[in-house]
């Protein structure tokens, strides 16, 4: 098992390239797909491995279900992790299961109120609420998507603009992005070196809805005076973000794409690009992951079956 | 054009759905036709004032609800407005809501909206030209 078993908690490192590049040069449903898959892999070996050093680490607790051969010098030398490591695992896998179990009650409990505020009204596919704050969300549901936007931020936009703004809401839903921001919300609960990837397809999956608007719309300029517009009357609004980065916010950087060319569609990138090679690189780093924990598991396995005297 | 045995030469329909709309909305909360009725002078036969409101209905400007052998009728903009409401404190009670609702727009610090305003300018010089 040795070493092996620690490298998917810090192999999650090998993404951060990739997260920098994909987002500025690659089309923004590869990137998704690709950061938000990255993600999700190396988070379940993360998971795994701390909860194949966290039975170790039990070993040394009174009580524990572990058979008594686990005692065994020749088991020890096996499973060199089982004293502050070991230990370290079980506090760490119980911080990753309450964030999991937050996490996801959360997402209930937020697409749950949002829909029965909406109850009174007719059930509609597009709700326009009175209201002087402007906004506008894609709200996911079992019976019917909705898009949710304000009489405010609509009095603000030209009728092209409007119909950017709907067909935007509308790909985020037929896309089911919510599906993708929750799989890397998840994945930067199970280990924080992940975080970059979730910043990068929340940008992502923006971008994505960006340019499914603007082809059917026929036209980038009408969503980028959309975003651009959307975005100078609801300035002042609460930042979910770091505010005072030094880079660009990701609102002048989405309508700088669309007032550039349409980005080129490829389900891979080329290896002889720094974004090639920053791809390979973490999927050799996802694909070590999943190996190494994949073997620290077998390891686990036959070290307690041996272990055990049945 | 619906006849109205009423009083079909003075008042028009809009006139009319115009003031059931406005009695319904003097309400506090749902209302039965009867209520609506007497709020409007009692000129107007009971059939009307159910007639009225069914078009309404239709409209989506009002929305009922059963109540015993009646219904209660309540206003729809009204509804619009508690949603926006309601919608208003979900949105300010969750920290974490980019997570499930995709916001079209994220807010601005002072250096984006210049680079934003700098974007937008120049891409109108373009089409102008």
């Amino acid at each position: 098992m040795g070493v092996f078993v620690l490298l998917p908690l810090v192999l999650p490192l090998t993404a951060w390239p990739v997260a920098r590049l994909a987002e500025q040069r690659l089309h923004p449903r590869t990137a998704t797909r690709l950061l938000t898959g990255l993600a999700a892999v190396m988070a379940a070996c993360s998971t795994v491995c701390l909860g194949l050093v966290m039975v170790v680490g039990t070993a040394q607790l009174p009580g524990n279900p572990l058979p008594d051969g686990w005692s065994d010098p020749e088991v020890r030398a096996a499973v060199p992790y089982d004293e502050v490591v070991g230990k370290a695992a079980i506090p760490a896998l119980c911080a990753v299961l309450v964030a999991w179990g937050r996490t996801l009650w959360r997402h209930g409990r937020v697409r749950r109120s949002a829909h029965r505020a909406l109850g009174g009204l007719p059930d509609t596919e597009v709700a326009v609420l009175p209201d002087d704050l402007p906004y506008a969300y894609a709200l996911p549901g079992r019976r019917r998507d909705r898009v949710v936007v304000t009489s405010a931020l609509l009095d603000c936009l030209e009728p092209a603009e409007r119909r950017a703004l709907f067909a935007h809401e509308r790909a985020h839903l037929a896309a089911r992005h919510h599906r993708f921001l929750l799989a890397v919300r998840l994945a930067a609960r199970a280990n924080p070196f992940l975080r970059p990837l979730r910043t990068a397809v929340s940008y992502t999956a923006e971008r994505w809805a960006d340019e499914e608007a603007a082809r059917r719309m026929g036209s980038r300029r009408a969503v980028a005076c959309a975003i651009g517009k959307a975005a100078l009357v609801s300035r002042g609004t609460p930042v979910g973000t770091l505010a005072g980065f030094a880079s660009p916010g990701p609102v002048p950087r989405r309508v700088a794409a669309l007032l550039g060319p349409a980005p080129a569609v490829r389900s891979w990138p080329s290896a002889f690009t720094s974004v090639g090679v920053a791809a390979w690189g973490a999927a050799a780093g996802t694909a070590v992951s999943a190996m190494s924990s994949a073997n620290s598991a077998v390891t686990m396995v036959l070290i307690l079956h041996a272990a055990t005297p049945l | 054009m619906a006849e109205h045995r009423q009083r079909p030469r003075r008042r028009g329909q809009g006139e009319l759905e115009a003031l059931v709309l406005s009695a319904l909305r003097e309400a506090d909360g749902p209302a039965t036709a009867g209520w609506v009725q007497e709020r409007v002078g009692g000129d107007l036969a009971y059939t009307t004032v159910i007639t009225i409101l069914t078009r309404l209905l239709g409209k989506g400007a009002v929305t009922r609800e059963r109540v015993g052998r009646s219904f209660a009728w309540t206003p729809a903009s009204d509804q619009a407005g508690l949603a926006a409401r309601k919608m208003r404190k979900v949105l300010d009670s969750e920290r974490d809501r980019e997570a499930v609702l995709a916001s079209f727009v994220t807010g601005l610090d002072p250096d984006d909206e210049r680079l934003l305003r700098g974007l937008l300018g120049q891409s109108r010089d373009e089409e102008e030209d």
